[in-house]
């Protein structure tokens, strides 16, 4: 294995953006205010399906109030997420519906000089629906009989196509004979499992602020985790030259995929600015947000075969995907799930068939992991099924099977695929059973009293971007310019997003070890769409693989430039040249190889450039990464069962992550317990139920009743074990790999094997809460 | 609807502002004085993001009528700070890796900074009960923990 030293990266720092955090002035899209701005408001669907026959906006606008009705609006039909190939693309939506879908749909919006007379004239506003029937539960959508139809036809790249069923669309994906592969095997075990419709809940509800700009284009502030995305969207509905759209990158509060499209208000509050000819904003309420995007919930049907050694050898899924009201890409998340499946183990026979379905409710979007939590919780919890059958001991398990160095991983689904390079899993189960005292485990029949403890294991990852030797069914490639000043500083243009994981610091960190200048030095500039070149996303925990990856690779231009200029200057080669850091002088130093004393400071490069007009040292490209490499973790957790109330505690967890090199170590470690955290969430407390009459929200879009996890559901601060794997991945900037998302994809796989741990009940649908616990107990006793 | 004349301190500064009747701190704050520290996460006191200190007690000023805090004094985030000079809470929190996104940070160092000025060395258990009605979706909340508890200890030290 490759290690390297380096001087900046992998050491912790103060992170740039932290004092305006801390100090209150960051400024996210909220934040936004410009002079003569109107405030807008939506009007919202109550009803899970129905027709728009007319609205009445004129009382309204007799008020002063502009209106945007789904008669105002252009009638481009797209998919607010455009990260995929436009041939895998499925379109089923307009800017506002003439149909809605789903309760709290956007229906229509209104604009005044202040949010409070936008909502008084709002409430003048007369809608008349024709209610229709309404698909709520999944299998039921798919009975025609039933009578719920949500589209007849949607567009997949240029095509119109019919929907049946309200099957939005389905794939299958076999490697291998899994037939051959079951009578191949001395044991097998299958079973059901179901993951929720878990709401993002990111601290920053979704916002925009268009400016209308004198030449007839627009200036956008929008939560975004893509501004290059949400140009050309907003460019394509709008009909506006690309050049006239700019948005701006701006600060996250959070996003864990709720932003990995456009936003449904962004291009809303654009259609108000437009016909307001003012600028106007459009913050959500939290119940909208809520009423807005959730994760996907998926239905598993999952079987295993294996060898009475253990040695696995067929593998059988079926994924049934409850989409709700819009399929914002639920074709790539079947292949993904597929992939996320395929490269967990060596399954050797496989066969993959998902299915995704539209219901009356909230739409599903990526959500951190996008399917890989879901998908990982069938898989791990059937593998400790597994290990129970044939007698061996779940780690050893594991580690018979896992997808390591040399074997092909799947990075996005069937068509994105590269060769793992790098891989921590040994080391990291072994280090982590220490960690937990895996040895003190014993078997649940071995428990008794009111409160048990168990300890559960589970391993995952998450791809670091979606690039492959060839390109697949995902756009991959991100831009940079990098500049040095006069003095010797350096400006870092980026497009890419940071939805507060680290990813610009991460990017200066690798800007200050290539041209050995102090971190101090480096500034991150503020960016948009008319300054950078394209960026596809920060999602599939790319940001620092492949979004930093352009970052060094424009780097190493500029560091050449510097050579070739200092060259001039010392009447050298450049080869015969060293760049090195000076923290004494705080600057990068340049001089003859073997005399440092004959330096020049990069300043002194860059200012002698400058005066004798050579030109300013500065590189600006496009780069894509070829490789998909798996940034593998793996959970140990420890819980209590309290078998009165059904309350489940983690008592203790060791967390390992395999990121390559940690760049930011401390900000690794906090994607690493953050991980924990909502795994947590997603494992024990939170689902966006459904009244099945109403269509409605149980929570009602209160965060009370949806409970979220606080400071005291997390375990004690010792209590929480941190490592990171001993590992460099060749293809990363620096050795680097993602974190983000595979901190979560086991976290709630291995709660839930520690709770089978500790009551001997193997709970197979999420959350497993005190309700439920309660329940299965008492069926427990029955039995 | 009629405007009051309010005198607040704000910031260690005397303001007088005509505010009406169904006004919220909140919206004063940030619509027409741009103190943008305070975030809206909910409107409805859920999640804390908006955590002011009005006369030293932690306030949620998503649900304080502008009217009540006639006479009063408030401080918002961007008052903490005195000159260049951070509070100790903001340097902890920069230390210790507990901002991320950052959307919840202003609100969650307002309600630590009430927490040790109630307390001054509070126990991790204390932290957590305190600080439970912050609602943090990054962190899992350890690193902002370990922060607030490491200017206790130096509290304690000193």
């Amino acid at each position: 294995m490759e290690t390297r030293q380096f001087e900046v990266a992998g050491r912790r720092a103060r992170r740039k953006d932290g004092i305006a955090k801390v100090t209150g002035r960051e400024i996210y899209s909220s934040d936004v205010y410009l002079p003569g701005m109107m405030h807008a408001v939506v009007l919202r669907s109550p009803h899970p399906h129905a027709e728009i026959v007319d609205v009445d906006v004129s009382e309204a606008e007799r008020m002063g109030a502009v209106c945007l009705t789904p008669f105002d609006v252009p009638d481009t039909v797209y998919n607010e997420r455009t990260v995929s190939i436009p041939e895998k693309t499925y379109r089923d939506r307009t800017v506002l519906p003439k149909k809605v879908r789903h309760v709290g749909e956007a229906v229509l919006a209104v604009a005044h000089d202040t949010e409070e007379l936008a909502m008084l004239a709002l409430s003048k506003v007369k809608v008349q629906y024709k209610e229709l029937p309404s698909a709520l539960d999944v299998k039921d959508a798919m009975v025609e009989a039933r009578g719920a139809r949500l589209y007849d036809t949607v567009f997949l790249g240029g095509e119109c196509i019919q929907v049946k069923n309200n099957i939005a669309c389905e794939r299958s994906i076999a490697v291998g004979d899994v037939e051959d592969g079951f009578r191949q095997a001395d044991i097998t075990v299958e079973s059901e499992f179901e993951a929720q419709r878990m709401y993002h809940a990111q601290m920053e509800t979704k916002a925009a602020v268009c400016a209308p700009e004198p030449d007839g284009g627009i200036t956008v502030w929008t939560t975004t985790q893509t501004i290059h995305n949400v140009r050309q969207l907003l460019g394509q509905i709008f009909s506006l030259p690309l050049h006239k759209v700019n948005v701006k990158r701006i600060a996250l509060g959070g996003a864990f995929g709720s932003s990995i499209q456009m936003n449904s208000i962004t291009p809303i509050c654009v259609g108000l600015a437009l016909r307001a000819k003012r600028p106007v904003k459009l913050v959500t309420s939290r119940e909208e947000d809520m009423y807005d995007h959730v994760k996907y919930p998926v239905r598993f049907w999952l079987k295993f075969g294996a060898k009475k050694d253990g040695r696995l050898v067929a593998a059988h899924m079926k994924a049934l995907v409850d989409i709700g009201a819009h399929n914002i890409q639920a074709y790539p998340l079947l292949g993904c799930i597929a992939g996320w499946f395929a490269s967990l183990y060596k399954f050797q026979n496989l066969l993959f068939e998902g299915r995704a379905v539209y219901t009356n409710k909230v739409p599903a979007c990526a959500m951190q992991g996008y399917g890989n939590p879901q998908t990982n919780f069938a898989v791990e919890s059937l593998m400790d099924m597994l290990a129970e059958e044939l007698g061996i001991d779940p780690i050893q398990l594991r580690l018979m099977n896992y997808v390591g160095v040399g074997d092909e991983f799947w990075g996005q689904g069937p068509t994105v695929r590269s060769i793992i390079k790098s891989c921590g899993v040994e080391e990291m189960l072994s280090r982590g059973a220490a960690m937990i005292g895996w040895d003190r485990r014993v078997h649940p029949s071995q428990k008794s009293g009111d409160v048990v403890r168990g300890i559960g294991v589970a391993r995952g990852f998450h791809t670091s971007g979606t690039g492959g030797p060839k390109p697949g069914e995902v756009i991959d490639y991100s831009s940079a310019t990098i500049k040095v000043n006069e003095d010797g500083s350096v400006d870092l243009i980026t497009p890419v997003m940071d939805q507060g994981g680290g990813t610009w610091e991460a990017a200066a960190k690798v800007v200050a070890e290539v041209l050995k200048v102090p971190l101090d030095m480096v500034g991150i500039s503020p960016s948009d769409t008319r300054t950078t070149g394209y960026d596809v996303c920060t999602h599939a925990t790319r940001g620092v693989y492949c979004g930093v990856g352009a970052v060094h690779h424009v780097a190493e231009q500029v560091r050449q430039k510097i050579l070739e200029f200092a060259a001039r200057i010392l009447e050298q080669n450049p080869r015969d040249l060293s760049l090195a850091r000076n923290e004494e002088i705080g600057q990068a130093v340049i001089y003859p190889t073997g005399l440092p004393d004959r330096y020049i400071t990069l300043g002194e490069v860059a200012k002698t450039a400058q005066i004798k007009s050579w030109g300013t040292i500065a590189a600006t490209d496009s780069y894509r990464q070829k490789n998909c490499p798996p940034c593998f973790v793996t959970h140990f957790v420890e819980v209590e069962v309290e078998k009165r109330t059904g309350r489940v505690r983690i008592v203790r967890a060791a967390l390992l992550g395999d990121c390559g090199t940690p760049i930011n170590p401390d900000m690794v470690k906090g994607q690493l317990i953050g991980g924990l955290c909502r795994g947590l969430a997603f494992a024990l407390l939170e689902e966006t139920a459904y009244d099945s009459n109403t269509g409605r929200l149980v929570c009602g879009g209160y965060l009370t009743d949806y409970k979220l996890p606080t400071a005291c559901e997390m375990p004690a601060i010792d209590d929480i074990m941190v490592g990171f794997a001993n590992t460099y991945e060749p293809s990363g900037p620096l050795g680097a790999k993602g974190i983000g998302e595979a901190a979560l994809n086991s976290a709630a796989s291995a709660i839930v094997n520690a709770i089978y741990n500790a009551t001997g009940i193997r709970f197979k649908k999420l959350p497993v809460t005190p309700e439920r616990v309660l329940e299965a107990l008492r069926e427990g006793v029955a039995r | 609807m009629t405007e009051t004349s309010i005198t607040l301190t704000l910031n260690g500064k005397k303001k007088t502002l005509r505010v009406r009747p169904n006004e919220l701190l909140l919206n004063v704050l940030r619509d027409r004085l741009f103190l943008t520290g305070a975030k809206y996460g909910c409107g409805i006191g859920e999640c804390g993001a908006c955590t002011v200190l009005i006369d030293g007690r932690p306030a949620l000023a998503c649900l304080t009528l502008a009217v009540a805090i006639d006479g009063k004094e408030v401080v918002t985030v961007e008052g903490l700070a005195r000159g260049d000079e951070l509070d100790p809470l903001q340097e902890a929190f920069l230390d210790h890796g507990a901002v991320q996104c950052g959307f919840c940070t202003p609100g969650m160092i307002m309600t630590a900074r009430s927490l040790l000025d109630e307390n001054p060395s509070p126990s991790e258990e204390e932290v957590r009960e305190y600080i439970r009605g912050n609602i943090c979706r990054c962190t899992g909340y350890t690193s902002i923990v370990s922060a607030i508890l490491s200017c206790a200890q130096e509290k304690e030290g000193a």
